[in-house]
């Protein structure tokens, strides 16, 4: 299958600076991608890469297997960082520059979106607060009936409930075969919308699984000696064990893959007790990026 | 009478799994009956926001369980004759996995099996009074 989103050794570069290192990721027509990332680890920039608004260094992106090219935005719903947005038109005016400007604009849907984000029509656009900004940007976005959906921080400045809309906006689009990759600070929105979870670090892909794969790969077994840990007997040397380190008489290992067995090599070494711990997405992603520092 | 799911994302275990666990469950207790639909895999995403694949995938796996049959343009079914069968087996796995986990616990707490059989057989004792064994 084409993928749907695909960024190919993706690299930026301004001057001595690299925003954005070689990145390699495809997304699947009905997934959604959630791209996690501390601030300047690239998430902007890739953004701006694969809408066309900068020229990547090297490297490709295609949205649905074609480079960028003016057929690209018939289907393509975009909110970046900042709301692009014409300040001396109101909300309404935009909808109707919107029905001008593409055929798949869907007013009724429009006037819905409005109604859920309670947007006055009337309002001029420099009026609006920054959450508002960005729910206008979604509006626009969703008004089109996209294929793609790329947006850069979608809900900031949004409250609970109307960030909890965009959530089921981006569901009921993926439901509908809409592809979506949207970056977020808020761990707990990617945990609930995306299938495939995507983490950048300095420029670089460090994570690019499916979320199912990541919380079931990946748990911490803890065990308490009498004494200080004693040898581990080529534990270290373990595949399934990422990471493992003692402090004082705690041994902690990071592992991915059947932590029975793990915890059985554990149990070998006599413990005085010994816990198998799930990890959760922020657990997972603060993992990877203190794992990639370490680097 | 439709079921009710809760789903945690903030769990380590995947939602997928936490979703087959309660419609098994709903299942086997008869809250979800032989025959009655299931919701569509785009109504129970929207319901609980979670991604519509996750639901897909779960539908999947309970169809390939035996539990549930899809007819492509109808919808997903509970299915009719046997399902309450595989439903009580899949319930016996997960009832397994969490005595699993007790009795590892316990042991992960460093005590004997002998300990470990002594409390075992008063958990049993507590919850399955002897007048209600007979």
């Amino acid at each position: 299958m084409t993928a749907a989103i695909s960024l190919h050794a993706l690299t930026k570069r301004y001057r001595a600076f690299t925003a954005v290192d070689d990145i390699t990721l495809d997304i699947e027509p009905g997934s959604i991608c959630g791209l996690l990332g501390p601030n300047g680890a690239g998430k902007t920039t890739t953004f701006k890469c694969l809408l066309g608004f900068t020229r990547p260094t090297s490297g490709t992106v295609a949205i649905g297997g074609k480079p960028i090219s003016p057929e690209t935005f018939e289907s393509l719903g975009y909110v970046p960082e900042r709301a692009i947005l014409w300040d001396s038109l109101t909300v309404g005016e935009h909808l109707a520059a919107y029905r001008r400007l593409y055929r798949s604009y869907d007013d009724g849907r429009a006037r819905e979106l409005l109604e859920q984000f309670s947007l006055d029509p009337s309002k001029a656009a420099s009026k609006l607060s920054k959450g508002m900004r960005s729910a206008l940007a979604l509006t626009l976005a969703f008004s089109i009936r996209p294929q793609v959906l790329i947006l850069d921080e979608p809900s900031s400045g949004l409250d609970p409930i109307h960030q909890r809309q965009v959530l089921d906006l981006m569901i009921d689009a993926a439901a509908n075969g809409a592809t979506v990759l949207f970056s977020s600070h808020n761990v707990g929105q990617v945990e609930r919308a995306a299938d495939r979870v995507a983490i950048l670090n300095r420029g670089r892909l460090i994570v690019n699984r499916t979320i199912d794969e990541l919380k079931s790969g990946e748990k911490i077994i803890e065990a308490v000696f009498a004494d200080a840990p004693p040898n581990l007997n080529g534990l270290a040397d373990d595949p399934r064990i990422l990471r493992i380190e003692s402090v004082g008489t705690t041994l902690r290992a990071v592992t991915r893959g059947d932590s029975d067995e793990i915890a059985q090599r554990i149990f070998a070494l006599r413990p005085k007790s010994i816990r198998t711990i799930d990890l959760n997405l922020e657990d997972i992603f603060l993992n990877a990026v203190a794992g990639d520092q370490r680097s | 009478m439709p079921a009710v799911y809760t789903v945690d994302p903030r769990s380590g275990v995947p939602l997928y799994l936490q979703l087959i666990e309660q419609i098994t469950r709903a299942v086997a207790l008869g809250s979800l009956a032989p025959g009655e639909q299931l919701p569509t895999v785009k109504a129970l995403a929207l319901d609980l926001t979670i991604n519509p694949n996750t639901v897909a995938r779960v539908y999947r796996e309970l169809e390939r369980d035996g539990l549930i049959e899809t007819s492509p343009g109808r919808g997903s079914f509970v299915r009719g004759n046997g399902s309450a069968g595989e439903a009580r087996r899949a319930v016996a796995d997960i009832a397994l996995e969490a005595l699993d986990r007790g009795i590892r616990d316990a042991k992960s707490l460093g005590l004997a099996r002998g300990d470990v059989e002594e409390l075992f057989a008063r958990s049993i004792a507590r919850w399955y009074p002897t007048e209600e064994n007979a």
